[in-house]
């Protein structure tokens, strides 16, 4: 089966230049103008790779890049202005595969996805990733960053989302204050546990039906806290 | 401490942190602070930053000195010493003669005010005639110095900080333009880099209509790299000055007539219908005058193709208003302010331009002390705005 490929960029002469080559090679080719439909896209089909441009109106690339990964692997190639290394090293870090530096040749270009596709997983066998997370009443659409409690939507900080996040990232497993502080304030605030405590009290007061009987987040006392696996 | 004296300290406290300016807070504060601590003069100094002299920075006289203006002591000797021996210091009359004038017998309080650990400044109290300065007169005094000094050094901290944010704010318009440039140059270099190598690929033949298309881009992009590269030299040039104007006397209406008929020759269906009523001649540059014409007509024909354009000519007071309408799809409302932006560009598909044409027309209005504007409906047109003076005798 062809591989599908997504391009993001808002300069329509740059999608014609990579979808023309990209088609040459037997590769299916879907674009977007900017970094919010490039979510979009990308959530509402089997994808195996993006190429993905970092200056764009509304969501930049670093910014789809980011939201992407909160739920799927699927590898991305940013393209990035010649000399602009902090701009290379920080889609790295976001969890980009590889990055492209324009103005780049069109046999670079395909050498890079060729090498890129090689080492990943083809999309239909990665599996288990999906746009959407339920955990009773409680929904994320990762794509929108958005929560819902039943039919309201619910609005979280950005540091509670991340919280979030990591709950609903490794659903079943005792995560401890350490760890949870550690990835979402950062290793600076690796024994800060009141700001923890704080938090999870502000999430439990959003989500749960009752704050003193959390169904979403439960303590586990002296080990940490978990999201427990739904019965079904 | 007694509740007394807290609700005391407390209520300079609010005093100094007020939001009046400077001057009214040390006003306000003195004269909270002489309920509890008398004195006749005050007189604060602060170093000068360069010549590192005390600088008189507030002075008052609210008691018995109040008419004696300058005749009457101010501490400056004292203050210099204060500023030196970095300590509290007193200094009596020497000798006291119940004839004398009270003013020629000050009693002086010096008292440092301190940024940090250094000593930057005085404040000192005069009492003319007595009495002598008790211990819980002076810590009285030592705790207004004290606020007075962090008042102080919160002014130096702001001037400091609105400094650093106006040059902030320098560095970072020129990062701005130079990361724009570098863009802007960047993306039709990368087209043609893109697609050349397309072209050159040896794995892969292009029909004659791929070819076709992409040599007109790598055409179209080269010409545009080119183009960008001229306007972004002009309108350094605007900017600098150093882009001479010559001002002649101009009829606008002929200027009008001249750049159309260029224009309808460029480009053949153009539907132009001219209103130009009588006009004085004004004081203008005719060639920047006609390439801001000629840039008006260029971008209603790239963004408003096939639309006809009416343009008109009329004197309203001392102005002259030139108009150039379209029935094009309009500028989108958020759009508009940004127009005449530098780099600033309404993405459309087709979109060629180098975001500078109009930031250069804007460039050349003003040097004449003109304005031009676009008022704009979506799907129902644009029209731009110029207005020149007649009267431009202050230009030479």
């Amino acid at each position: 089966m062809a591989k599908r490929i997504l391009i993001v960029d808002d300069e329509p002469r740059y999608l014609r230049l990579l979808e023309a080559n990209l088609r040459t090679e037997g590769y299916e080719v879907v674009t977007a103008s900017d970094g919010a439909q490039a979510v979009d896209v990308f959530s509402n089909q089997p994808i195996d790779l993006v190429l993905m441009d970092v200056m764009m109106p509304k969501l930049d690339g670093f910014g789809a890049t980011q939201r992407i990964r909160e739920f799927s692997n699927t590898p991305i190639i940013i393209l990035t202005a010649k000399g602009d290394e902090q701009d290379r090293v920080r889609g790295l870090d976001l969890g980009a595969d590889d990055y492209l530096v324009k103005p780049f040749s069109a046999t670079e270009l395909l050498a890079r996805v060729r090498a890129v596709l090689r080492r990943a997983q083809p999309a239909a066998e990665v599996g288990g990733q999906s746009r959407f997370f339920t955990h009773g009443n409680l929904k994320i659409d990762f794509a929108r960053a958005e929560v819902w409690k039943g039919e309201s939507p619910v609005s979280l900080s950005a540091t509670e989302y991340r919280l979030l996040l990591q709950f609903a990232h490794h659903v079943g497993k005792i995560m401890s204050s350490e760890e949870l502080l550690t990835s979402v304030w950062g290793p600076e605030y690796r024994s800060d546990k009141e700001i923890l405590w704080v938090s999870i009290a502000r999430l439990r007061q959003k989500l749960e039906d009752d704050a003193h009987s959390p169904k979403h987040i439960v303590t586990r006392s002296g080990l940490g806290y978990l999201m427990p696996p739904t019965e079904e | 401490m007694d509740a007394q004296s807290a609700a005391f300290v407390n209520e300079l406290l609010t005093v100094i942190n007020g939001r009046d300016d400077t001057r009214m807070i040390v006003e306000k504060f003195l004269a909270t602070l002489r309920r509890e601590f008398v004195f006749d003069n005050v007189a604060a100094y602060l170093q000068d930053e360069n010549s590192g002299t005390l600088e008189i920075i507030y002075a008052r006289a609210v008691g018995r000195a109040k008419n004696a203006e300058a005749d009457a002591a101010w501490g400056e000797e004292i203050a210099n010493r204060v500023l030196t021996q970095r300590q509290l210091l007193i200094q009596e009359p020497e000798h006291i003669s119940p004839s004398e004038n009270r003013v020629h017998q000050a009693y002086l309080l010096g008292l440092p005010l301190r940024t940090g650990r250094s000593v930057n400044g005085a404040l000192v109290f005069v009492r003319f005639g007595g009495p002598v300065y008790q211990d819980e007169h002076i810590q009285m005094a030592t705790l207004g110095a004290a606020l007075l000094s962090i008042l102080f050094e919160r002014r130096a901290w702001k001037k400091m900080n609105d400094e650093l944010g106006e040059l902030r704010q320098q560095i970072q318009l020129q990062e701005d333009f130079v990361s724009t440039i570098s863009h802007e140059l960047r993306t039709p270099l990368g087209f043609i880099k893109g697609y050349s190598t397309s072209l050159l690929r040896e794995d892969t033949s292009w029909d004659a209509e791929t070819q076709k298309e992409f040599l007109t881009i790598i055409d179209e992009e080269a010409d545009r790299l080119s183009l960008l590269i001229e306007n972004v030299l002009e309108s350094a040039r605007l900017q600098s000055k150093t882009l001479p104007l010559r001002f002649q006397p101009l009829r606008l209406d002929a200027v009008l007539r001249d750049v159309t008929t260029r224009i309808r020759s460029r480009y053949k269906d153009m539907d132009v219908s001219l209103d130009l009523g009588s006009a004085p001649a004004i004081h203008a540059d005719g060639v920047r005058i006609a390439q801001v014409f000629e840039n008006l007509y260029t971008n209603a024909v790239k963004y408003a193709p096939g639309s006809p354009i009416f343009v008109g000519l009329k004197q309203v007071g001392q102005s002259l208003i030139v108009s150039f309408m379209d029935r094009g799809p309009g500028i989108p409302p958020e759009s508009l302010p940004f127009i005449f932006e530098r780099f600033y560009r309404v993405r459309t598909e087709k979109a060629t331009g180098t975001g500078l044409g109009l930031y250069i027309c804007k460039q050349i209005i003003e040097a004449h002390r003109g304005k031009i504007w676009a008022e704009s409906t979506p799907g129902q047109g644009t029209t731009f705005f110029i207005e020149l003076p007649i009267n431009q005798n202050a230009i030479t």
